[in-house]
């Protein structure tokens, strides 16, 4: 009886009576949601225009942010590192094309993965040769970005919103408006679009392959800084441990569908939310905490087994 | 340019690590310079080699015998841990397995090898007991000396005051981060304070908001933590953001790393960490290095990273080797000794004031003893505490609770051996 109690009314309970604590817990999981959102869409990127699921992601986004720290350690300006450093993106991506891609055309799927893992490996021995294994403070100051934290009191309780952290979600939402004003709206985009859905077609009406290969993993590589500034922020510094957050994408993708932007960003901040909300009100409480290692895991297995397309993903019928 | 160059070596390094060894006594290091755990592992490892570096170079080695200093690259994975382990045993006179995970791993491998283990300040705490652990040291202090001196300062020396308290305890999710706790709730239920073990899972090192939000609700009074890698920079970030209050906030020794404090700077004033070394930029000892070493091109550090508490650490930590070295050598009388002489000499160390001063290392480590029925040493510590731009001393020479603290050791290594059984015994009397 007790142990329904734990689960079933002291939660609620706990939560009604202080409710700005509450509060405080969904604006911390609203924003590791967004941050995670962040990740899988980059996974989403590519995997919509290509059928390549990307094992880099997790490391571009560690590369990006040292990239960037790297070029302003050198004296040169915050935002013109950020111009440099999507040069060094735009640039990995046409290496990736050229070298690993390209040569892999029409090879089964599970091929192409392979090769994203072995891009992974590269990525770390090549930082880890140019950067070193330290940890290195991230250039939010320099870029501008605002320090410190605004106080509410709500039901007379305290919430605290850190300046970066609202800078963060609005920063994710104007990407993410972008990448579907984009896909929906340009030329280019509809491109991208075409290629996901039917490459023969597309390539038929005279899409080039490589062009938009290029585009995507460029824009995969703009995402992965945009996340590495703000994990880094987060995350007290920027180093080779950041790359283990990528692997928070895949339950997100698993919630929300491999194909889906929209369920990239629902799927993330989705997971951002009930993962803290667990691990506060239950979690801890019945289980001795640390239950985010898994718990994402555990709902994402949930939802497949009724949607195995995940919430958002395109339901795929295969006739033999 | 000095970074590519370091890291080349250091590749390098890593590559011909447990090739054949070159001449002299073969000391490998399971460091990690790559991974999740690397920014506090560098510059440990640094000093460490270093000292080692120096060693040849200016004494031509210990006893005349040049030390073939290799690493073999774990990443801090267990499993690549035990790999290096075996691949470098061959020719060592000792094994350094860098983390409690691998020192559980090679426990009983040692004991078949005859190979010493050397876990300066981490590793299982009842390695203190020799007569059980005949072939590992944990000198000079072990994680239950550390949670016994930060709870003698948590309560000014009466752990009586922190009835009723309540202590929160933030660890990694790991066989290191988990250590302490047999020692901390064994002490939580004798002086009746509430212990409140909050773990941190690997892949939540650097999103720790829920574990300060349960810190925040709770609001325990002091909080502990048990923190190795990005975990500490992600903890201490998130203290600042909950604004917990920085002098309640104490870490164990691997939790006081100059890089994550000097991104934090003024906002970690107040923060401590107990140590078993203390930095002495002045010390002897530091103007051999920077002559034999660091001013000829031959360290992978750079010239900040000298002051650094890890750095000097990884200085003590070598020292300690090549004291027990230099023990067994002068008891066996031969410089090319083997691994069970080592063993010997590790378990016969004498490191008085005296020979600190020699050393050139006076006050960086305090001087203890080891015998064969104390592999720890049981130095003591000071607790050093960030003044918002540089660790500073703030406390005097601290000694953790033998009178508690043995019993338990006792009591665990029996346990073990019983678990493992058959286990050798050694009679120590």
């Amino acid at each position: 009886m007790e142990f329904l109690k734990s689960i079933l009314i002291t939660p609620f309970v706990d939560m009604a009576t202080a409710p700005d604590f509450l509060l405080q817990v969904l604006w911390e999981g609203l924003v590791s949601g967004v941050l995670y959102a962040l990740i899988a869409l980059g996974f989403v990127l590519i995997f919509r225009s290509s059928r390549i699921f990307n094992f880099a992601q997790g490391i571009m986004v560690v590369f990006a942010a040292l990239t960037l720290i790297g070029f302003h350690s050198l004296g040169i300006p915050a935002w013109i590192s950020v111009i440099f450093t999507l040069g060094v993106m735009g640039l990995l991506a046409i290496t990736i094309e050229r070298v690993v891609l390209r040569p892999l055309v029409g090879q089964p799927d599970i091929i192409l993965f392979m090769a994203t893992i072995g891009v992974t490996l590269f990525l770390i021995g090549f930082g880890e040769l140019i950067f070193g294994g330290e940890s290195k403070r991230m250039i939010t100051q320099e870029l501008g970005m605002p320090t410190g934290s605004i106080d509410f009191e709500p039901f007379g309780g305290l919430l605290i919103l850190q300046h970066i952290e609202i800078m963060s979600v609005t920063a994710a939402v104007i990407l993410v408006a972008s990448l579907l004003l984009f896909l929906n709206k340009t030329r280019m985009g509809r491109a991208v679009r075409a290629l996901g859905d039917d490459p023969q077609a597309a390539l038929s009406v005279g899409i080039s392959l490589r062009t938009i290969w290029v585009l995507v993993w460029f824009l995969a590589g703009v995402i992965a800084l945009v996340t590495g500034i703000f994990w880094g922020a987060r995350a007290g510094g920027v180093d080779f441990a950041l790359e283990i957050i990528a692997y928070k994408a895949l339950p997100v993708l698993m919630l929300g569908g491999l194909e889906s932007i929209t369920g990239a960003i629902v799927g993330g901040i989705a997971i951002g939310l009930l993962e803290n909300l667990f691990e506060i009100y239950w979690g801890q409480e019945l289980l001795g905490g640390g239950t985010k290692t898994w718990f994402a895991y555990v709902l994402a297995l949930f939802v497949l087994l009724f949607r195995p397309q995940g919430l958002f993903g395109e339901k795929i019928i295969e006739r033999v | 340019m000095k970074k590519l160059t370091t890291f080349a070596a250091a590749a390098v390094m890593a590559i011909t690590a447990g090739a054949a060894s070159a001449e002299g006594l073969s000391t490998p290091n399971l460091s990690y310079r790559t991974g999740p755990f690397a920014a506090t592992g560098i510059p440990l490892m640094n000093g460490q080699r270093d000292y080692m570096l120096m060693l040849n170079a200016r004494d031509g080695g210990i006893g005349g015998v040049p030390i073939d200093f290799s690493e073999c690259e774990t990443g801090y994975s267990t499993e690549k841990g035990v790999e290096c382990y075996e691949a470098t045993k061959g020719e060592a006179i000792v094994t350094q397995p860098w983390s409690t995970g691998i020192t559980l791993q090679v426990l009983p491998k040692t004991n078949v090898d005859q190979i010493p283990i050397l876990a300066p300040g981490y590793g299982f705490s009842p390695m203190a007991d020799g007569s059980v652990f005949n072939w590992a040291f944990n000198m000079p202090g072990s994680y239950w000396d550390a949670a016994s001196m930060i709870l003698n300062e948590l309560g000014g020396n009466d752990l009586s005051t922190l009835a009723g308290k309540k202590i929160a305890f933030l660890h990694l999710d790991h066989p290191f981060g988990k250590e302490p706790l047999p020692f901390l709730e064994a002490m939580a239920e004798e002086h009746g304070f509430e212990l409140l073990p909050i773990p941190v899972g690997l892949k939540e090192m650097q999103n720790q908001s829920a574990q300060w939000l349960q810190i925040r609700r709770e609001r325990p009074d002091n909080v502990i933590m048990w923190g190795w890698g990005a975990m500490n920079a992600g903890a201490l970030t998130e203290a600042v953001k909950t604004r917990y209050p920085m002098d309640q906030f104490v870490g164990v020794w691997w939790s006081g790393h100059d890089g994550d404090m000097e991104a934090l700077g003024e906002a970690g004033k107040g923060y401590r960490s107990i140590s078993y070394s203390a930095p002495q930029p002045d010390a002897a000892v530091m103007a051999d290095i920077r002559e034999y070493v660091f001013d000829k091109g031959d360290s992978l550090a750079t010239e900040s990273e000298l002051d650094w508490v890890f750095y000097q650490r990884g200085l003590v930590i070598s020292a300690l080797l090549a004291e027990g070295i230099k023990t067994a050598q002068d008891n066996f009388g031969e410089g090319e000794i083997s691994a069970a002489q080592l063993r010997w000499g590790l378990e016969n160390l004498k490191l008085t004031d005296e020979r600190l001063a020699e050393m050139g290392m006076t006050g960086m480590v305090a001087p203890f003893s080891t015998s064969c029925s104390n592999h720890t040493g049981h130095a003591g510590g000071w607790m050093l505490e960030w003044d918002g731009a540089k660790w500073v001393v703030g406390s005097d020479h601290l000694m953790a609770d033998a009178e508690t603290i043995r019993p338990l050791e006792v009591a665990a290594a029996a346990e073990y051996a019983e678990a493992n059984a058959p286990w050798p015994i050694v009679d120590c009397e």
